[in-house]
């Protein structure tokens, strides 16, 4: 009956012989929050289709109707043409009986009791919300709530699946006639577009400086705001995320109220620079290459360090002592319109108190951030959980995150095995993410913050509870760290679900073997701070082999014992004093008072043994001067690498099989070198960078003659060191090993969630 | 040889504790009377008697207690194992608000313990329970062989009379109550450590051990005062807990505020100890209204023992957790105490 009435209109050209058939798609991957159903929409006009789109559950249902050939060029092209964030993949295409009315239409969002959901990360304003910013007869000119189905942000204003307005964060906002005819409209490109909003329905900027009135106006606010900026002030902005910090990156004395207030005394501040389209001003201080540039422009915008050039105009406090920079550009029309107006870099880091999650909420930020901020510029678009800026480095010629950020978490990954039951896996204690598994699906959290702060314990127990809401998946049992004294772990322990308890070093090592699955038997050298190893030392500088769920350890250091205990990691002169005591060297301290030190340490009190290349990167920083008192994790070994010049001298490390048969590398003819004081420290910095190289590939090639293999990783922290990581692969690959580096995944203890998964995939595996 | 100190003749010839002190026969008898009743002595004391009667006044409630004590070393700059027992078992009964009245004592000397140490020990006993006005009213010791004790363990019994007004207890603590604390943390904990670790560097660090006695009697009887407990083992950070857990309330500390005498804070700093871990054996930690906080510090200030006595914290409903507010404006969670603390920072 439809489709006479159609045939006689004219409208579709079905040939008499060419017989008429229904399809129906079930299509999962990034398919919601990302304009694909307008997309669908659009497509199924164009070809003629009747028919209906439809998000169910996390899926996307299509029916369409027409002649084979058109469903067929109709099913490629959902694929191949699909938007530029959509990530669709054909779950199930099936013929079926029913017909669909007349045209296509959208229906309204329905729930499956199965949900294959993908929630979107928070993404950067697109080109043509760009354009319509700075258009003057636009009418949402200088409106930083711009967005549209291809940008803006998603998981930070998610309450609940199905992404649909009422069930963000935007559900507040009413809107007026015209954004109304915008999101019903399937022929515009903010059709459904939950965030949509302009300067008539939408959220609103406000300035506040001091007990001063506040400034209501987003135009009226955002001019103040940079005012307060040029006149040298800090300012808290809220962004997608969070807040930020900002002040002029150029303003010696901003930058060091900035640091002063915050209190951040050394870690290097992120700069974000005016969006250009030659980035002109950007290389006025970077060395920027053409895969930092890449990843600079970016849809997920990450903070990337880059090389700085000498004389750069940037403040000399912005990154003290090392030589590269963190630099962004804009991804909000916000920071947009902030950068432009302010014109010049701007700081932009956290808007935290050091260490915890950034904060997203205004009347918190205004007490916390009271010290350091003088005036802020809030919005009031809710955030419903933090998302900090992600931040990555060109290591080995490819971009690795140090950070998981807005941009790019949730990030999705796929397990090697598939698990029995779904799992939360909780990470470590410092810069935690969390990690929610099932099935073979891998849901990895932004990073969090080290969770020995109350705030990042709420967040953390947030951001596990979200996950689970959003993904309609409920964690039947729990990963943690093996250390007994981590947070996470004991919460995992207070949760009253099965706990599995993976070491620190195998989930590190596990990182690479779930990323690059295709290898078999791997050596991966685990060198990081210091994690609970399985004999109860503190591991750090070991090199397992196996797989996961068979790791074993073939190489370590020789131990030392670190007077203090955890003040260790704070104290790089701890270390050096615990290297020199046990290799019986004389050793001049750098602070009063050692001797009591000195006497509980002969005694035990308080000294674990411990094996981490981590502390003996800190030692070096102590023994050649550069450092004895570390104000943020890993001063002292970025110190060590930014100033290293030369190739460096290996000096070979005499390795000995313990009685555990692990070959034990003695650090101890570094120590005569490093406190040598008569070479330049930059020489001795090159020397042990070499040193450790020389002894990666020591190690390495003494396991292929052992146990035959061949794909070596480089996981843990210290190999964010890209001196270090490089010198490594360049020494493997010419001795004809393949060397892995994470690469979806921090390095770091941010990864450390996704390996527990890993492990206990792998249990399950048998 | 050296003389033993006062060698009075049933003993005289010995220096060192035996097997035969404890085998029922003149040799114990001797030890007991020459060691622990002539220095206990008091009307009630009868060294033969299997028991003793106590009158209990008809006013007020009768509380016990009792405790093992098993310190190393026995002597320690500011107290004894002996001093210890008697301040230990008298400051649980204080803080639960009673007043103090009789002991007993079991003491296991282990073979081989020199007498001249074990009569000083008694001697710091008796002081020390003479001070805090009670009366060691029964007592027994064994003999154990060398090598089965680390030289004398202690353990004593209280009994102690609370007045019915008084009530404090866990349970009537409330969500804004001010938590106070007598006087600097953490002072025991580091000078047994440095005293047992034999580091030759106690220097001006003395153990704060004490009758919590005067303190608790001066605030006893405020109708404000909710809770009372003496932070030993574990310290201050695990009272706290224990006010957690009993209430399901936050407990909020402030770092700036919390007394902590600079030699403490030092050797702590140097051997990576934090002092609210670290034990007190004269000190109460108090929890009050907010209302009559500034009337306790007032009575504890006006006592040479409560000089230094500070408001630290408050209990806040929410998360129930016990969180230290840092000197830079940062927040810690302060977990419970482990076995053995393991670093966790990378």
């Amino acid at each position: 009956m439809d489709r006479q009435a159609t045939m006689a209109q004219g409208t579709v050209p079905v040939e008499r012989d060419e017989p008429t058939e229904c399809r129906r798609w079930r299509l999962t991957g990034r398919v919601q929050a990302v304009g694909f159903r307008p997309f669908v929409y659009r497509l199924a006009r164009r070809h003629g289709l009747a028919g209906s789109v439809r998000n169910l559950g996390g899926e996307v249902v299509v029916l369409a109707a027409g002649s084979r050939a058109v469903l067929d060029r109709f099913g490629r092209e959902l694929i191949e043409c699909a938007p530029p964030l959509a990530r669709p993949a054909v779950r199930e295409c099936r013929r079926v009986p029913e017909l669909p009315g007349q045209g296509f239409i959208i229906l309204e969002s329905g729930r499956a009791a199965q949900a294959q959901v993908h929630v979107p990360p928070d993404y950067f304003a697109c080109d043509e919300c760009v354009r319509e910013l700075h258009d003057p007869g636009d009418r949402r000119y200088r409106y930083p709530f711009i967005n549209c189905t291809q940008c803006g942000p998603r998981y930070t204003l998610i309450e609940r699946l199905p992404y649909d307005r009422p069930n963000t964060t935007m559900a507040g906002f009413d809107l007026c006639p015209r954004c109304r005819r915008e999101y019903e409209d399937p022929g515009d490109r903010r059709f459904h577009a939950q965030p949509v909003a302009c300067p008539d329905c939408g959220p609103h900027l406000s300035f506040v400086q001091g007990g001063d009135a506040p400034v209501r106006e987003t135009a009226a606010a955002l001019a103040a705001c940079i005012d307060a900026l040029r006149s040298g002030c800090v300012a808290a902005v809220k962004g997608v995320g969070g807040y930020h910090l900002m002040c002029d990156a150029r303003s010696e004395a901003a930058v060091a109220r900035l640091r002063a207030y915050k209190p951040r005394p050394h870690k290097p501040l992120a700069v974000m620079y005016p969006w250009e389209e030659d980035l002109a001003s950007l290389r006025t201080a970077v060395m920027l290459e053409q895969a930092h540039e890449r990843l600079l422009r970016d849809p997920m915008r990450p903070v990337v360090l880059v090389p700085r050039r000498e004389g750069a105009p940037l403040a000399g406090a912005i990154a003290p002592g090392l030589g590269e920079i963190g630099v962004l550009l804009p991804y909000s029309p916000l920071h947009h319109l902030l950068l432009e107006d302010f014109g010049g870099p701007l700081v932009a880091t956290s808007g935290n108190v050091s260490g915890e999650p950034v904060l997203t909420d205004a009347s918190e930020a205004s007490v916390r951030l009271a010290r350091v901020a003088q005036v802020f510029l809030h919005h009031d678009r809710p955030i419903r959980r933090p998302a900090d800026d992600a931040v990555f480095r060109i290591i080995a010629g490819r971009p690795r995150p140090l950070r998981l950020g807005r941009g790019c978490a949730p990030l999705e990954l796929e397990l090697p095995w598939e698990l029995r039951r779904p799992l939360l896996a909780v990470g470590g204690q410092m810069k935690d993410t969390v990690a929610l598994a099932w099935d073979r699906r891998v849901v990895v959290s932004p990073h969090i913050g080290d969770l020995d702060a109350p705030r990042s314990l709420v967040v953390f127990e947030q951001v596990a509870a979200d996950l689970q809401a959003l993904y309609g998946v409920r964690a039947e049992a729990i990963a943690c760290d093996a250390h007994p004294g981590y947070a996470a772990t004991r919460w995992a322990r207070r949760s009253g679900l099965a706990v599995r308890s993976v070491f620190h070093h195998h989930a590190h090592a596990a990182v690479l073997a779930g990323e690059y699955p295709q290898v078999d038997r791997w050596l991966v050298f685990t060198w990081d701070g210091v994690g609970y190893g399985e004999d109860g030392s503190l591991w750090g500088g070991e090199a397992l082999v196996g797989g996961p769920g068979r790791w074993w350890r073939v190489a370590s250091l020789r131990p030392f014992r670190l007077p203090g205990g955890d003040r260790a990691g704070r104290e790089p002169w701890r270390s050096a004093a615990a290297l020199c005591w046990e290799a019986g060297i004389p050793w001049k301290p750098p602070v009063d008072g050692v001797a009591l030190l000195h006497a509980a340490w002969r005694r035990g009190v308080n000294a674990p043994p411990t094996s981490a290349v981590g502390r003996l990167f800190d030692a070096a920083a102590s023994l050649t001067g550069v450092l004895h008192t570390a104000s943020f994790e890993g001063q002292g070994p970025m110190y060590l690498e930014a100033m290293a010049e030369g190739p460096g001298r290996a000096i070979e490390l005499p390795e000995r099989c313990d009685e555990a048969g692990v070959q034990r590398a003695d650090w101890a003819p570094l120590l005569a070198m490093l406190a040598h004081d008569a070479r330049p420290a930059a020489a001795r910095a090159a020397d042990l960078h070499a040193s450790l190289a020389a002894l990666v590939c020591t190690q390495a090639t003494r396991a292929r003659d052992e146990y035959g293999v061949r794909d070596v990783g480089l996981a843990g922290g210290v190999f964010q060191n890209r001196l270090l990581a490089e010198s490594c692969v360049a020494g493997l690959e010419a001795r004809g090993f393949r060397v892995y580096l994470p690469e979806r995944l921090p390095a770091n203890d941010g990864g450390l969630c996704f390996g527990q998964a890993v492990e206990v995939a792998a249990e399950g595996a048998g | 040889m050296s003389a033993v100190n006062g060698a009075s003749p049933p003993l005289a010839g010995e220096t060192h504790v035996g097997l035969a002190h404890g085998n029922g026969g003149r040799f114990m008898r001797e030890l007991i009377e020459e060691v622990f009743v002539a220095v206990l002595a008091n009307p009630r004391l009868d060294a033969g008697a299997d028991a003793v009667p106590i009158p209990i006044p008809p006013d007020g409630d009768v509380l016990v207690t009792t405790d093992g004590f098993t310190v190393q070393p026995l002597e320690f700059p500011g107290g004894t194992i002996g001093s210890l027992a008697v301040h230990g078992t008298v400051n649980d009964l204080a803080v639960a608000g009673a007043t103090p009245r009789y002991l007993t004592l079991n003491a296991f000397i282990e073979e081989g313990l020199e007498i001249g140490c074990l009569r000083r020990i008694v001697a710091s006993l008796g002081q020390a329970a003479s001070a805090s006005r009670v009366d060691v009213v029964a007592g027994d010791t064994k003999v154990v062989r060398r090598g089965e004790g680390s030289g004398l363990y202690l353990a004593t019994t209280g009994v102690g009379i609370r007045p019915r007004s008084v009530r404090v207890a866990l349970d009537r603590i409330e969500p804004g109550d001010a938590i106070l604390v007598s006087g600097p943390i953490g002072d025991h904990g580091t000078a047994v450590m440095l005293a047992r670790e034999q580091f030759g560097l106690s220097g001006n660090l003395q153990s704060d051990a004490a009758s919590v006695l005067p303190l608790t009697l001066a605030i006893r009887d405020l109708p404000g005062l909710h809770f009372m407990r003496d932070p030993t083992r574990g310290g201050l950070a695990t009272v706290c807990h224990e006010i957690v857990r009993g209430t399901g309330c936050a407990v909020d500390l402030d770092q700036t505020a919390l007394p902590i005498r600079d030699p403490v804070r030092t050797v702590c700093e140097m051997l990576g100890f934090d002092p609210l871990f670290l034990a007190c054996e004269g000190r109460v930690v108090a929890v009050v209204e907010p209302a009559q906080a500034e009337t306790v510090l007032e009575r504890w200030r006006a006592l040479p023992e409560g000089a230094a006595s500070a408001r630290i914290g408050r209990v806040r409903p929410g998360r129930a957790a016990v969180t230290i507010r840092t000197e830079l404006g940062g927040e810690r969670v302060l977990e419970e105490l482990e076995d053995d603390p393991l670093p966790r920072i990378c």
